[in-house]
């Protein structure tokens, strides 16, 4: 036996917690490997839209989807014939172009010509992907358009000029820093004490001048800017407690002093002397009642981890559907109908924050998309719950808010599938217990697509997702004047 | 450090990594054996004694996007909970063969049906049924149907169904249909309607 005359302690210790410990590691191995870190995406900011792609790690090296950047653009058709990999992509407006590449090689074609990639090109479950430090000047010729790649923060400038926004610092009591932007933007807000961070994901925002400013004030220290992982982030630092405002309808964002706490009732003095009136420049304008606008919300369901179903093993719901929705979106925008997309990338939400983000954005109607190889042709579904007498304005629960917009949304579900008729493809409305529209408090259809034929890939192509589109954006019109109008 | 401690702290390594490894084949073993009973266990009901029931099956058709209504005849246990319990088996039987008009997940059951009072039904299936069920609205649609529609359709006294997984309440069956609700046998009745 071992003897343990010094550090006797120690050795006890050891002796019971190792082996524990050890036990406790290795079993906790398998879930620790399992968490992955988010994966690195990359932003792309054209005229009509903003949206990330998510990045493929091949080798070491970042390669980038084309269908996934392409899609947003314009309208794409792609498919891998052998070790080709053949794309035909017509811009919003423009004309059709075609680019070859083939698995392995670096050489392709664009446009007719030679081109080739810094890297092989790679073909993943089906899908075509490029070096990332390609896609700039291969997008450039595609669309025969500018493009501008900021390698270190992953964002991507299609066609559209960065928004350069402005510093104004205004000394005063409090001091106040003016944020100038030529557009109205919608940055996240995080304060931390001394600290305002403001993170813009879909606005091309990048710094006038320096990326750092420091400031001789005794308030507000200074303001640095930086990108990375496809957003741009504006870090202004002081010495006290911060808070930022919006001005201007989003145009300007105003950071000044944060107001001092509420003293508690200890702290307070027994005759409460006159209330100081708030400094004019902090106090909000009256705010005027918006105007009611018809927005239809396009969800496309599933995303990320979620891939829906397995419609055939290179072939997801989720990737289906979201090419599907930008198609309904455009379809409904040359209606002149403004249509947003709950996701526009491949990212995972969940059902109830989907119904939480689909209601707060207080839409005129809320589609869901999903697609399927079971039965053929499209299906239209309204929710299966008892009609409701509540009144859409009163209070209504979260489990059964639908219930009280059966009757628009079973209007909108026959229109749709009128026009789904007319356009000779096989359709039928049903009601579905489907999450998360049960909790949608607007009218609300789903519509599922299955394959037009036995051949079960057609359910992607580009010409039968058009003909669905143009139907469902189509039946959305012809309700328009039934559908009320929703103050934001 | 003299050898010795070296040796014998070596040893106590040697020891936990023996120990994590045969806690973790322990896992996967009892993981496996749950796999394989749930498996096994439509196999292993004792068949109830008695003569043959003619029973309602709301019967689903994915390739006809339908709820068909058919009859057969089976060996029906006298408890009622049981009896339920034994017709749907026979659904889930017709969608476990091959060729299957609605194919679900391999090895699916119905662990139990429990009634609450006189009108609620709570169907207990095992995780087969839900892991292996095809995605999308219309298959996961016409599960749900089936299995309300069945169960009314045989005992009229039932009004409300609700479907757990493995005793646990899931937000959805396979993505898409809401297996957090209570279905109502006069709900259910509509969209039966429209998929015949």
């Amino acid at each position: 036996m071992p003897r343990f005359d010094r550090n006797a302690p120690l050795w006890a210790a050891l002796v019971v917690f190792a082996p524990l410990l050890l036990v406790v590691l290795l079993l906790r191995l398998v879930p620790v490997q399992a968490q992955a870190p988010a994966p690195a995406q990359i932003t792309v900011y054209s005229p009509q839209t903003s949206y990330s792609v998510s990045l493929l790690d091949v080798k070491g090296q970042p390669y980038v989807g084309l269908v996934e950047v392409l899609e947003p653009l314009g309208s794409l058709d792609a498919k891998p014939e052998g070790k080709k990999y053949k794309l035909r992509f017509t811009p919003a407006g423009g004309r059709t172009e075609e680019a070859q590449f083939t698995e392995g090689k670096d050489k392709g074609k664009v446009r007719g010509d030679s081109y080739k990639l810094p890297a092989t090109f790679v073909v993943q479950n089906g899908r075509g992907y490029v070096p990332l430090t390609a896609i700039s000047n291969l997008l450039a010729r595609l669309l025969s358009t500018q493009t501008e790649f900021h390698p270190a923060g992953r964002r991507l400038f299609v066609a559209t000029v960065p928004e350069r926004f402005t510093l104004d610092m205004r000394a005063g009591n409090p001091s106040r820093l003016l944020l100038g932007f030529s557009s109205a933007v919608n940055p996240t807000i995080a304060t931390e004490p001394g600290r305002v961070r403001l993170t813009f994901r879909r606005e091309p925002v990048v710094a006038a001048g320096a990326d750092k400013v420091n400031y001789d004030d005794p308030l507000i220290t200074g303001a640095s800017f930086s990108e990375h992982d496809g957003v741009a982030e504006l870090d202004i630092t002081g010495t006290a407690p911060l808070m930022a405002n919006f001005a201007d309808g989003g145009k300007t964002i105003i950071v000044t002093g944060a107001p001092p706490p509420p003293p508690s009732m200890a702290e307070l003095p027994a005759p409460a002397p006159q209330v100081p009136p708030l400094p004019p420049a902090v106090t909000p304008p009256p705010r005027q009642p918006a105007t009611p606008r018809f927005l239809v919300l396009i969800d496309p369901a599933h995303g990320g981890a979620d891939i829906g179903a397995a419609i055939t093993p290179s072939l997801q719901e989720k990737d289906v559907v979201l090419a599907l929705a930008r198609r309904v979106q455009r379809e409904l925008a040359s209606h002149g109908v403004a249509a947003g997309l709950l996701r526009n990338s491949d990212i995972g939400i969940a059902l109830d924050q989907r119904a939480v983000s689909a209601n707060a954005a207080r839409p005129a109607l809320y589609v869901a998309l999903h697609a399927a190889n079971t039965g053929r042709g499209v299906h239209v579904f309204t929710e299966l719950l008892p009609a409701a007498n509540t009144s859409p304005q009163s209070f209504l629960p979260w489990d059964t808010a639908q219930a009280a917009f059966l009757d628009l949304s079973g209007t909108v579900a026959g229109s749709v599938a009128a026009e789904l008729e007319a356009r000779k493809l096989p359709n039928a409305t049903l009601l579905a217990p489907l999450r998360p529209m049960n909790n949608i408090a607007a009218p609300a259809v789903a519509v599922e697509i299955a394959p037009p034929s036995e051949n079960v890939e057609e359910i992607a192509s580009a010409a039968y997702q058009e003909q669905v589109a143009q139907a469902i954006a189509a039946g959305i019109v012809a309700v328009r004047p039934k559908l009320p109008e929703v103050r934001p | 450090m003299s050898r010795r401690i070296v040796v014998v702290f070596g040893l106590l390594l040697l020891i936990a990594l023996g120990l994590g490894i045969y806690a973790w084949h322990l896992k996967r073993k009892v993981a496996r054996e749950e796999q394989v009973a749930a498996q096994q266990q439509l196999a292993m009901a004792p068949p109830a004694n008695g003569l043959p029931t003619p029973v309602t099956l709301y019967v689903a058709s994915d390739s006809m996007a339908t709820l068909g209504k058919s009859q057969m005849s089976i060996v029906l246990p006298p408890e009622r909970s049981e009896r339920a319990r034994a017709v749907l088996r026979a659904l889930f039987s017709a969608y476990l063969k091959s060729p299957s008009p609605h194919p679900i997940g391999a090895g699916a059951d119905v662990r139990d049906v429990y009634l609450l009072g006189d009108d609620t039904a709570v169907v207990d299936t095992n995780t087969a049924f839900a892991d292996g069920h095809p995605s999308g609205v219309l298959a996961e649609e016409l599960t749900v149907a089936s299995i309300v529609a069945t169960l009314t359709a045989d005992d009229s006294r039932i009004q409300r169904v609700k479907i757990l997984v493995n005793g646990h309440e899931r937000e959805t069956l396979a993505g898409h249909a809401d297996l957090q609700r209570f279905y109502l046998a006069s709900n259910i009745g509509q969209a039966v309607k429209d998929l015949q």
